[in-house]
Parts: structure tokens; sequence; C-alpha cells
């Protein structure tokens, strides 16, 4: 469906609301048909409604939706449209007419749809159950928990780092001090893309000259993170970088809301020191060949190129209140 | 004096003044082993454990009388270390015994049964003091009765269950003896000075209830009434205290307080019981345990419908499973805020702790949670739809129900999406990494508010349907009132809509402020639109008579299938919470080194759950099935109260 796009950034709502206008006018649809006498039995409103909504989802949907989720998906929405056609007597009889008539064989084609029933559904069962014993060679799913927890503390460089209360050293304002608010006024804005708020302001630029401070240790993350980072993470922070593709699962999507933004800022600099090899026994499969960077940035250097990472997205780190 | 007091109110005082003597007798054991409890920083009644004392005597000959002080590990206080630090156990069978079966399987069985039966006997008698109160301030007499008969109903289903609580409440603790020696003597030795307290609170638990029971009948008129009512308040009291001193245990596991990093007792049990936990724990068991309490009455008065042999016990037992249904899902709103304030206080004691629930290892369960949370919302809703077929007047609003289908597929839908998918690698790499572009926005939290805040909004919306499905506001202000009520309704909508749009735009400690003004959207909708709509009620036209028991079959196994969602989420919850601890018996000082101190799969631990609920299921109908002989040899009690089908009575929840 080239013509109507998803939307970055609206995609969840665009989704949503595709759905609500769909269901909208078969609903407008139905009522017209009924007034002219022809409105759509019950039973096959649920069924089309049903169906509509799984193809909807297999092919409206890019990149395609994994079958776990369709399955979760299909389940509920077959239990919302039963909750739909049961929701009254009257309807509840209307909707299970056809299929009475089906087992009670009232007619010649009841009887074959019946005898069709009879013969199919034993076969199908037989089938699935067939197919799901012949052996597979894929590789077997696995459940990754991708932020397993964080120790109470870390040791980077013989130094130990309380990870509930650390700071990073280079948030801060202009006086120096740790400053939150000052920092997160100065990212990039996200809005259709990621755009400086001013470029010809040295206060938000980090490439100005005259930067200093927060944006000026922004540059300096940014620098090392070029240096070191972007050829698995991308140029756009959006996990697509060189080599990304020779990884999997691929390297993580910083753009994604559900990625850097939901970690506070010593989680992530918890994951870069230690790597994928640091990862807890909570985070199996460890399915991360990221390098412990501790072995080639010093401390500072890491919690630059945190920062760096979350100026440049337009995300916050998580705080606590 | 007798002049100027009416004789109702010295009937009151009167009672007032036998129930607190009552009371007092009955807590007199337990306030006389108070001055333990009171001692604060001195050492527990009866002193350190005999081991302690015999290591304390050995050291005695060595170090003089030098009793070593330690550090509270969450209190930071310093006490004397009477206590026998924790045991550092090993996988052998001196500290775990086996008998070829996984011991933590069988100890979460008995330890999940013994829950299941307690917070059922602790929620029906709660339920009860409110019937019964409001029975007796009825001044309708034909409706007093019928409440006094369904608070009876209540308290007869319980009574046999408490004593399968009981029975229970010993094969757990025979359990933990055989299986878990080390580790149970260990918690013993901490919480001895309470544990005679405990003892004597089931005593004088088991005394009010049987009086309250068995009195029933005697006392049932005057002062003896409201003696009969008080003494339901002591008996909750009672079964408050019990579950307390109970949670304490789990708060204690959990974020131990009151031992040194050693786990040496260190003389005040006050830290040992009020744990960073335990009060976070005692609020969200006590309005777990009400909508728990509530689905299992409802399913019992859906099994007794079901199995009805005429409309008279139709009409009663469809009545009492829509009482206890609205008071289960009363406690359900609720709950989910209780549990944000267990999260946070788990987040407040241990960062990791709180992300290995809610983004880590267990984080999948949480989804499982969220999908069992949306089935009671939906199951609610369906029931009361299918309610509305008993009202004249009621099929008004059942051709709206498409949309409201709509709205809580849609709302379940963001509530459950998981963010970490299961998935195969093929799926992985056709999908471009762990996240979904569409689909990963709504596996956080900002989205899921949203989500589960359209579905209790809807609810509500249902609820007020139902409270209007025979009646139409006849106030002069009608029009007006039920424009105000539909334009607040959709603000809220689209309200939450937007503020669950706005929080991905915003840092993550001004989104969860953000939640405030959902929450408080719902809660409007929820306070200000029912008591609007019962305003406009007040003078309403009457389209016919709520036909009792002419409810289809569908809605009472919405009631059991309420019921069950209610028990497997309770037993979900239940390991979730235990299983946080990880590798400890009790959190950062005594490690569980038996073999099955791992974290299950997600499938064996949900076959367990089910069995769980399987066996409860079973053993409570066979209580159900005691109840209904009960009846048999009293027939005064459901036949003589309960009025004809078609006569018309008036709706006890409008």
């Amino acid at each position: 469906m080239t013509w109507l796009k998803l939307v970055e950034g609206y995609m969840p709502m665009q989704m949503i609301s595709e759905l609500a206008g769909s269901i909208l006018v078969f609903a407008l649809v139905n009522w017209a048909l009924k007034r002219a006498g022809l409105g759509v039995p019950k039973f096959w409103a649920g069924v089309g409604v049903w169906l509509y909504i799984q193809l909807y989802l297999q092919y409206r949907i890019y990149p395609p939706i994994p079958f776990s989720v369709r399955a979760i998906y299909g389940t509920v929405s077959g239990c919302g449209i039963f909750m739909w056609v049961s929701g009254s007597e009257g309807e509840w009889q209307e909707f299970k007419r056809p299929i009475l008539n089906v087992m009670d064989g009232i007619s010649g084609v009841h009887r074959a749809v019946r005898l069709g029933a009879v013969i199919v559904i034993p076969v199908a069962f037989g089938g699935f159950a067939y197919t799901s014993f012949l052996p597979s060679f894929a590789e077997p799913i696995e459940l990754r928990t991708v932020h397993p927890a964080p120790p109470a503390t870390t040791k980077v460089h013989g130094k130990t780092f309380v990870l509930q209360v650390v700071e990073n050293p280079y948030r801060v304002n202009a006086a120096g001090n740790y400053d939150q608010a000052y920092t997160d006024a100065r990212i990039v804005e996200q809005a259709m893309g990621r755009l400086m708020k001013d470029v010809n302001d040295a206060d938000y630029n980090p490439w100005d000259p005259d930067a200093e401070g927060y944006i000026k240790y922004v540059r300096e993350g940014g620098e090392i993170f070029f240096q070191n980072c972007h050829f698995c993470h991308g140029d756009n922070l959006n996990g697509r970088g060189l080599w990304a593709y020779a990884f999997n699962p691929i390297p993580a999507n910083f753009t994604d809301a559900g990625t850097i933004a939901q970690l506070q800022e010593t989680f992530v600099f918890w994951r870069v020191s230690k790597g994928g090899i640091g990862l807890p026994g909570e985070g199996f499969p460890w399915a991360s060949v990221m390098p412990p960077w501790e072995q080639h940035l010093t401390v500072d250097e890491i919690w630059k190129v945190v920062m760096f990472e979350y100026w440049h997205t337009g995300y916050y780190p998580r705080t606590w209140d | 004096m007798g002049r100027l007091i009416s004789g109702q109110t010295r009937k009151k005082v009167l009672a007032v003044t036998s129930l607190f003597v009552m009371g007092a007798m009955l807590t007199l054991p337990i306030f006389m082993a108070l001055p333990a409890l009171a001692g604060g920083g001195a050492p527990a009644a009866g002193g350190p454990p005999p081991d302690v004392v015999a290591a304390q005597s050995g050291e005695g000959e060595g170090e003089g009388d030098k009793v070593e002080i330690g550090r509270d590990v969450y209190y930071k206080t310093e006490g004397p270390a009477v206590g026998a630090p924790a045991p550092k156990t090993q996988d052998t069978e001196e500290f775990y015994p086996r008998y070829n079966f996984e011991s933590r399987v069988l100890l979460w069985v008995a330890n999940q049964q013994h829950l299941y039966y307690g917070s059922f006997v602790l929620a029906v008698p709660i339920f009860c003091m409110c019937i019964e109160f409001a029975g007796l301030m009825s001044k309708d007499k034909a409706m007093a009765k019928k409440y006094d008969q369904l608070a009876y109903d209540f308290i007869k289903i319980s009574l046999t269950a408490y004593s399968l609580t009981a029975i229970l409440g010993g094969i757990l603790i025979f359990t933990f003896l055989t299986l878990y020696p080390a580790f149970f003597g260990y918690l013993s030795s901490i919480f001895r000075p309470v544990m005679h307290i405990y003892a004597l609170m089931f005593v004088a638990e088991s005394g009010t209830l049987y009086i309250y029971y068995y009195g029933w009948d005697k006392m049932k008129e005057g002062l003896l009434k409201w003696l009969h009512v008080s003494m339901s308040v002591v008996l909750n009291v009672i079964g408050t205290v019990l579950m307390f001193l109970a949670n304490s245990w789990i708060g204690f596991m959990m974020s131990p307080a009151g031992v040194d990093e050693q786990g040496r007792y260190l003389g005040n049990i006050w830290h040992v019981l009020h744990t960073a936990l335990w009060n976070p724990l005692n609020v969200h068991r006590i309005l777990g345990n009400m909508a728990f309490g509530g689905g299992v009455v409802a399913a019992y008065a859906a099994y007794r419908f079901l199995s009805s042999k005429n409309d008279e016990e139709r009409a009663h037992y469809d009545w009492m499973g829509y009482i206890a249904m609205s008071l289960g899902v009363a406690f359900l709103i609720p709950l989910p805020f209780a549990g944000y304030w267990l999260m946070r206080e788990v987040y407040a004691y241990r960062q990791q702790m709180g992300i290995t629930l809610m983004g880590g290892l267990l984080a999948w369960l949480f989804i499982i949670q969220a999908t069992m949370i949306g089935i009671l919302f939906l199951t609610t809703n369906y029931y009361l739809w299918q309610a509305l077929g008993r009202m004249t007047g009621g099929e008004r609003f059942q051709r709206y129900i498409k949309y409201f289908v709509f709205i809580l597929v849609v709302g379940l839908l963001v509530f459950i999406t998981p963010h970490t998918i299961v998935m195969t690698p093929a799926e992985l790499k056709a999908m471009g990494g762990q996240q979904h572009p569409v689909l990963g926005n709504y596996g956080v939290m900002s989205a899921k508010n949203g989500g589960i805040n359209a579905i209790i909004m809807t609810t509500i919306a249902s609820f007020i349907w139902y409270q209007r499905g025979n009646r139409i506001p006849a106030v002069k202000w009608a029009k007006f009132g039920n424009i105000f009520l539909i334009t607040f309704f959709v603000v809220a909508h689209v309200n939450n809509i937007w503020v669950a749009c706005y929080g991905y735009f915003i840092p993550a400690n001004v989104r969860i402020g953000l939640s405030v003004p959902q929450v408080a959207g719902t809660l409007s909708c929820l306070f200000l639109g029912s008591a609007l709509n019962l305003a406009m009620l007040k003078q309403s036209k009457e389209i016919g008579p709520i036909q009792w028991g002419k409810i289809a079959p569908r809605s009472q196994y919405a009631l059991i299938m309420l019921a069950t969602a209610f028990t497997w989420m309770m037993g979900l919850m239940g390991y979730i919470r235990s299983s946080v601890r990880l590798f400890w018996h009790v959190n950062e000082i005594m490690r569980d080194n038996s073999p099955w101190a791992y974290t299950h799969t997600i499938g064996f631990a949900a076959n367990v759950i089910s069995f769980n609920v399987l066996f409860f299921w079973v053993s409570i109908l066979f209580v159900f099935w005691l109840g209904t002989l009960g009846v048999k040899k009293a027939p005064v009690s459901a036949t003589a109260t309960v009025p004809s089908a078609p006569s018309p009575q008036p709706a006890p929840g409008h």
C-alpha cells in the first residue's frame, strides 16, 4: 500500500486510527445495507471483521509482525468479536443460527457443508499435528532479556560506581554543577526528524567553535562515537551501521523509544563499560557482541559518549523523580 | 437518664460496651505478651534461641559477657547481635532433604493453596460485615432480610473454607520443616518474639468466627443484632492483624531489616516486621484478597445459579452473583494503584529488583499479568452487558456494544503488547532489530497507561449503562446532564490518548507525572460520572422491573471466568514476587544453595500455576457442595427470604 504511508513518529496512532476508521466504515456499510434490507448476517460479519484484522496486521504493517504477536492480536480480537456477537441474546441467536443450521443439516447445502466439515476438520487437525512433528531446521525461538537488571555497583578502571546514585560528571550547567534540566533543554528536538534547536548558537550547536561546557562535551562524545561506535550503531544511531548486519541480532537502535530512552544513564554507562561479555546471568542468551569498552576507553570518554547518544537521539535519560 | 437516652441509643451503647469487653477478653493473651513487642531494642521475649545461648555461653568463656553489636542492614541502627547468623547452607541432605521431587515445587503448591484459602477467609468476613450492616440499616424490611440472608450465605461458605485453611497451614509448616529445615529454623528464630502472638490470634479468630456464625439466629434482634454486627468488626480486625503478621515474613524475605549483614537478629522485632515492603504488601494484599474473595463468591453464586431447579433460586443466586461481582470489581479498580506503590517501593529499595521484575528476567510474566487484568475487565464488561438483558429497556444500550468492544480490544492490545517480542531469528532479521518500529511504541509505559485507562473508563461507562438499564432520568436537567456526561467521558478519553502520545516526547520523570492527569480523568469518570448518574436517576421513570434470574447462562460462565482469572493472576503474581529474590532465601542475607535455586521457564511456571488453580477450584467445589448440603438441612434460610422472581426488587447496586 504505497499510496498511504506509515509516517515515522506517528505510526502507532496511525495504525489504531486506520483500524478504527475501517470498523466505522464496516458499521456504516452494514447500516446502509440493513436499511436496504440486505444486512450482512451476524455470523459472516463477525468472521469477516476478524479476517480483515488478521490481513491488516499481516500485510499492512511493515516490517512484518512476528507470529507470536499476531497470535496474541488474533486471539484478543477473536475474543472481542465473540463479545460483540453475543452481547445481546438476539444477536447471539442470529450468530449461532448458521452454525446450528449446518449441524442440523436443514437443507441439502447445509448437509453438504456438514459433510465437508466432518472431513476437513479432522484432516486439518491431522495436518497440523503432522507438520508440527516434522523435523525443523529453523533456529529455536529465544526469549531474550534485552535489559537485564544491572548490579548495584560496577568497577571500571579500578573505581567503584554505585549505579543507583552516581551522576554523569559532564552533565553540567554553565556553573559546572550537575544539572539535568539544563542539559535536557539543549538536546536535539524530536519532530519529523532530529534538529538542533539553533545551529548558530554556541549554546546549542556542539560543533560551534565557541561551544563550552556541556555542549562541548557532547561534541567530544560525538567524536568518540564516530571513532568507535558508529560502525555498528550507525551514523544516525539507529543500529544500522556498516557492520550491523553481520550480527544477529543487529546492534541496538538508540532512536527507538524502547532502548536508551527507557534507561538510566548509569545503566548505559555499565553496559558500555562491560559489553556483551559482562552481561549477568539474567541477560541470557547473552546475544550481544559489544566489546567491553572499558578496555578501550577511559571512564571520562564513556560518560561523554553516553551523553552524546542522549543528545543526538533527543531522549532524556531516565531519572528517579 | 433513661429518659434522655432513647432505647435505641441505649442498646447501641450496651452493644459497644459488650463488644469492647469481648474484644478485650479475646485479645487479653496478646496484650499480656506485648511487653516483648514494646521492648523495642530489648532482646526478644524468652531470650535468644537455645542454640544462640549455647554459642554465646561458649564465647563467654573466653570473652567474658561481651555482646557483639551489629548494624541493621536496612535501618542502619546498631543493636546487640542476640540472634544466630543466617545458616550458610550447602547442597546436601542436611540442609535440603530430597524426596525425588523438586522440593521447591512442593512448597510452592502448599504455600499457594494456603494463600488461596487464607485470602478467601479473610476477605469474606469483610463482605459479611458490610452486607450485614447494610441489612441492619435498611428501612425496607424485605430488603433487610435479604441482605441478612446474603451475609449468612457468605459466611457459611467461608466457614468450611476456614477449616481447610487451618489444615493447609499445618501442611505448609510440615512441608517447610521437612524440606527446608535450615531456612525455616532461621526464619522462626527471627520471628520468635511474635510467633505466639500469631498463634493466639488464630485462636481469637476461630473463637470469634464460630460465635459469629453459630450465634446468627440467636442474635438476630435488637441489641444482640448490634452486638453480632460489631463482632464482625472484631473478627476483621483480628484477621487483618493476622495477615499483616504473615506478610511480615515475606516482607522480611524480600527486604530484610532488623538483622545485621550476617543475618543476626538485633533485638528489635519492630524493625523485623516493619521492613521496606511490608506496608505496600499489606495494602496490596488487602485489596487483592477482597477482589479475589468477591470473585470466588461470585463463582459460587454462578455455580448455584446454573444448578438451580427453580426460579426463586435462580433469582437469589443471580442477585448474589451480581453483588459479589460488584464488590470484587470495586476492589479491583484501586488494585493497580496499590500495585504501582508496591513497585515504586521495590525500585526504591533495590533498583535491580525492580528491573528484574519489570524490564528484565520476569518482564514477560508481567505481560501475562497484563493479559489477565485485561481478561478481568473485559469479562466484567461482558457480564454487565449480559445483565442488561434482564432489564426491560436494557436493549437500548446493547446496540452500542460493538463500539465499546472496539475501545476495550484496542486498549487491551496496546496494554499487552510486549516490549521484548518472542520471535525466531528469521523474524528478527526480517524485522531489522529487536524493536518493532510500530508495535515497539506500544511496549512502553506511556502507551500502556493509556491502554489500561481506556479500559477502566469503558468499564465505568458500562456500569453507568447498567444503572440506567431499566430507567430513564426524569429530572428537569436530564438533557443537560446527559450531554455533560457524554462530553465528560469523551474529553477524558481524548485527554488519555493525548497524554499517552505526549509521553514519548518528554523526560521519563515528567512522563511518570503525566499518569496523574490520566488517572485523575479516570477517577473523575468513576466518581463524578457515577454520582451525576445517580443524581439523575433519583427521579427516574422505570421502564420495567429487573427480572432477577432472567439472565443468559453465558453471564454466569463469565463470572466463573472472572473468578478463575483472579485465581490465576494471584498465583502468577505470587510466583513473580517470590522468584524476584532469585537465588536468595532472604535477600542478600541467606543464600539459597539448593539445586532448585534457578528461575523456572515461563512454560513450567505457568503449568504449576495452572495446577494450583485447578487444585483450588476442585477443592472449593467440594466446599460449595458442602454448602448445598447445609441448605437442605435448613430450608428456612433460602426460600423464605427470597421473593419470587416476577415480583420486582429494587436493584441493590443502583
